[in-house]
């Protein structure tokens, strides 16, 4: 057995698996081929997952959705819009990052990646979106974990786990999503040429109102030339704020913020249109568009966040200049490192600056080399990586699925 | 009554007097006494009762993880507990364990609002967490009915829920890390003040584990902004069917409530008679639903949801108009398990998930089922959400009332899975559910969950007989699942 298998359905998935077990062969598992994430991996078989395709059923009034693992997710998007219903927690499209234009993906890839957009700080990940699934384990067995309903603590929760886990844990063959109403309205709030350190204290002051900010990331002064929008002036830094709701509550919270914000001078407000377009090209890490670098993600507690940029993303004093933006209300920082320095000594120090924070670094996009030899996300304690290998085990005793794609050797 | 728990091992139950010993060299607080241990015989689940050898009540990590280590390395069964509120039988003490009670993990560690979390020791009350924050106008969102009293440690072993979990979720959802300590003794930080696990989600599993993977020692918590302004309407139906549609109807407009709560005919009168609520007595059904955001928002939404319960035939309308008044229409519903008892010697109180659609359809089976047990109910449902909480009345004193209360408990719970819901949605499995999984899952799905376990606790130590069927069960009831006639791994144990 070699090559690339491409099953019709999980009965065909489960027994490929099975029979993978029984020989003891690993295998790599793609389905739409969109993200090249996560270290690579070396075995002779493929199983390409883009056949096991189709939405099963879709309850709008019920608010979920269940399809299979292989379903583009552009065409989930569509189904949910024409009943003017959207996944909740802002799906991410980085076919920008890896190949400049737009690919989603599968449901499935970006379910095994957790990837969650701008309104992750307010509505939570993807995994708190997933309501159930039903996978085939690397022994071949179809297992299936939650339901339909938002409210279940029968038996552990599985869905947790497998979101974010890669494809190393099991095959995922069909998902339940919970589903949201679309927002009515939102419009985005801007400031203009804060520093960073500025920039997350205004976070942090909005973040304390009860304006429900669903959306604040920050755009540094050099990383602006991509927002190409009618009422962004792209000179300056982008502090942004969004909100969401019914058209008078948006606009009666945006006259609260303008009031806390009274002091800055240069602001604006992009309407519904360029609100929108502005937090796509932000979900989608556009300013990354095609990059040849190096690019990750590190999940920081928002008041280390500015120490975090001084050290590793801009300082003038230390010729520190690293292309970044700040997202999750500045929980989170995407950064690109350029090739400058082939031996990543700057990934170190991150590193050993997030063990010392609690929080960890994610490589998103790296060349062939680094994803052969390197990290894919850092590791605050060994024991977390000893009780990592255990579990992989007991889904995967015989580590055909994925081997190696989150940790070398688990 | 009967309760199959696993076989009490002779040696440990031989060793009593030793282990006691040892575990005194450990911690100042051990309870070997048998009027000392009577307070932790039982939880909210108190139909159930059992002594364990020793009660540990340790004070740090540290001391947590050397009882841990000593148990693993004796081979000795450990029942963590919390504020024993739960429902589910959950920290039931086995013959031939030690209990630790985390009750003097009582300290609130730090309060961030920079970060918008709160680090806290576990034995903290949910209720005590919103308490520290406050004045600042900030809230930890959620809120089980007994949060004045259950600890936020014992939430995460459930994945507790409450009122306004439809909108600003539940436990798992509110939960930024934890420090836990594994049986072995292992003292592992999970997350922290940011999102996001590193590799594997293991806060996610954690969540909702009830006790069965390790032991939580400290919990950081995200907590939230009080809304503007918050409004409540009381609204009554004649008929099932017709609460259920506007229920329905109210979630598909694209209107998600911070709360939508339902409660039938006897605990309306119920719950008024006890806390002065001020509901109507001549509707069968009554719904509340409370909305929040700015004001403006509040009072445009009031009005959509007046007018979709207008279109479903409500039969009484009332939207609060000041907050004493909402908290006046709470304050019946958060009283309800209290004002049963008043009414009732005993009741059960059960906890499936179903779809909303099909809320009407459960209300009237569980109305025929109550006719055929011969024993009466009254039902809240955190409506929103689908969560519903059959309160079966009987009298213990009588013993045949118990047995027939819960053979109609595992009815309904059996035919809220048959309508597409689940067993429990907040209350946890504990022992009492345990035996009806296999109604939900397969061998395989159960094999898998138990694969896991011991990924965590290879010796099966901590916990055991608890959420899972005990071993042999699903097997006796014929409802393994055989695969193309044949069971794909018959050397594996079935339970």
């Amino acid at each position: 057995m070699s090559g690339t298998y491409t099953p019709n359905n999980q009965e065909e998935i489960s027994q490929f698996i099975y029979d993978s077990y029984q020989a003891n062969k690993p295998l790599e598992i793609v389905t739409l081929n969109s993200k090249p994430i996560g270290r690579s991996i070396q075995c002779s078989q493929t199983l390409d997952l883009r056949k096991n395709s189709g939405v099963i059923e879709y309850a709008p009034e019920e608010l979920f959705i269940k399809v299979k693992a292989g379903t583009p997710l552009i065409d989930i998007l569509e189904i949910l819009k024409s009943k003017k219903q959207s996944l909740g927690f802002e799906p991410v499209d980085l076919g920008y990052l890896y190949n400049g234009k737009s690919n989603y993906g599968s449901i499935g890839g970006i379910t095994s990646c957790n990837l969650s957009g701008p309104r992750r700080f307010k509505s939570g990940a993807l995994r708190d979106h997933l309501l159930g699934f039903t996978a085939v384990n690397g022994k071949g067995e179809c297992i299936k974990s939650g339901g339909t309903v938002v409210k279940n603590v029968t038996g552990y929760d599985l869905s947790k786990l497998l979101a974010g886990s890669y494809g190393t844990l099991s095959v995922l063959t069909e998902l339940i999503f919970k589903v949201v109403p679309e927002p009515e309205y939102a419009e985005t709030f801007i400031l203009y040429d804060l520093n960073p350190k500025k920039a997350m204290e205004a976070f942090s002051v909005a973040m304390k109102t009860s304006l429900e900010v669903s959306g604040a990331c920050y755009y540094s002064k050099k990383n602006t030339e991509f927002l190409r929008l009618n009422d962004i002036d792209s000179s300056k830094s982008v502090t942004a704020f969004r909100m969401e709701g019914p058209k008078k509550s948006v606009q009666e919270r945006i006259v609260s913020l303008t009031k806390i914000f009274k002091e800055i001078k240069e602001k604006t407000v992009l309407e519904f249109y360029q609100s929108n377009l502005f937090w796509k090209i932000t979900a989608n890490l556009e300013c990354f568009s095609n990059s040849q670098n190096l690019v990750a993600k590190i999940s920081l507690p928002p008041t280390e966040t500015a120490g975090f940029i001084g050290q590793f993303c801009e300082d003038d004093i230390m010729d520190i200049n690293n292309k970044y933006f700040v997202d999750w209300a500045g929980g989170l920082v995407f950064l690109e490192i350029n090739d400058k320095d082939p031996s990543y000594l700057i990934l170190e120090k991150i590193k050993k600056f997030c063990k010392e924070k609690g929080s960890h670094i994610t490589i998103i996009k790296a060349n062939a080399n680094l994803r052969r030899t390197g990290f894919f996300v850092s590791t605050s304690d060994e024991n977390i990586k000893i009780l990592a290998a255990k579990i992989k085990q007991s889904f995967d005793p015989r580590s055909i699925l994925n081997p190696g794609k989150i940790y070398a050797g688990i | 009554m009967s309760l199959i728990m696993p076989e009490p091992d002779q040696l440990t139950l031989d060793n009593s007097e030793s282990i006691i010993a040892d575990l005194r060299k450990i911690s100042k607080n051990v309870l070997s006494e048998e009027e000392e241990k009577a307070a932790y015989e039982t939880d909210g689940l108190s139909v159930h009762r059992q002594r364990p050898i020793a009660v540990v009540l340790p004070e740090t990590a540290k001391e947590v993880s050397e009882i841990l280590k000593y148990c693993y390395r004796n081979n000795v069964k450990v029942v963590p507990r919390g504020a024993g509120t739960g429902l589910s039988g959950g920290a039931l003490p086995l013959k031939d364990s030690v209990l630790v009670s985390l009750g003097k993990f009582n300290k609130i560690l730090d309060i961030d609002f920079d970060n918008r979390c709160v680090v806290t020791q576990p034995g903290v009350t949910n209720l005590a967490i919103t308490g520290a924050v406050q004045h600042e106008g900030f809230y930890y969102a959620p809120d089980p009915s007994s949060q004045l009293a259950c600890s936020i440690g014992g939430n995460i072993s459930t994945n507790a829920g409450g009122v306004h979990s439809l909108k600003y979720g539940v436990t798992t959802n509110n939960v930024l890390g934890i420090e836990m300590v594994l049986i072995d003794g292992t003292i592992i930080r999970l997350g922290g003040k940011n999102l996001d696990a590193e590799g594997y989600d293991l806060l996610g599993i954690m969540t909702g584990s009830e006790g069965l993977l390790a032991v939580i020692t400290e919990i950081t918590v995200r907590i939230l902004k009080k809304p503007q302004s918050v409004r409540a309407v009381l609204i009554g139906f004649n008929t099932n069917n017709d609460a259920g549609n506007c229920v329905a109807e109210i979630i598909s407009s694209g209107i998600i409530p911070a709360g939508m709560e339902i409660m039938d005919k006897p605990l309306i009168i119920a719950t008024d008679n006890f806390a002065k609520a001020g509901y109507p007595r001549d509707v069968e059904i009554l719904l509340i639903v409370e909305l929040d955001g700015t004001e403006s928002e509040v009072d445009t939404l009031i009005n959509r949801v007046l007018e979709i319960a207008k279109k479903n035939k409500a039969s009484y309308n009332r939207a609060s108009e000041s907050d004493e008044e909402r908290l006046r229409f709470w304050k019946g519903r958060k009283a309800a398990f209290t004002a049963l008892g008043v009414i009732s010697p005993d009741y059960i109180c059960m906890d499936g998930s179903i779809p909303r659609k099909k809320l009407g359809n459960v209300l009237n089976e569980i109305a025929s089922l109550s006719k055929k047990y011969g024993l009466a109910v009254a039902n809240c449902f955190h409506a929103g959400d689908g969560n519903l909480h059959p309160l079966i009345m009987f009298d213990s004193n009588n013993a045949k009332e118990l047995k027939k209360a819960e053979a109609f408990g595992a009815d309904i719970l059996k035919y809220c899975v048959k309508v597409g819901g689940v067993l429990t949605g907040e209350h946890g499995v504990g022992i009492e559910k345990r035996d009806l999984m296999c109604e939900m899952f397969n061998n395989d799905d159960i094999q898998q969950q138990l694969s896991l376990k011991k990924a965590f606790d290879e010796k099966s130590l901590l916990n055991p007989g608890k959420v899972f069927p005990v071993l042999h069960r699903c097997a006796e009831e014929g409802r393994v699942h055989i695969h193309k006639g044949k069971t794909r791994h018959p050397d594996l144990p079935r339970f």
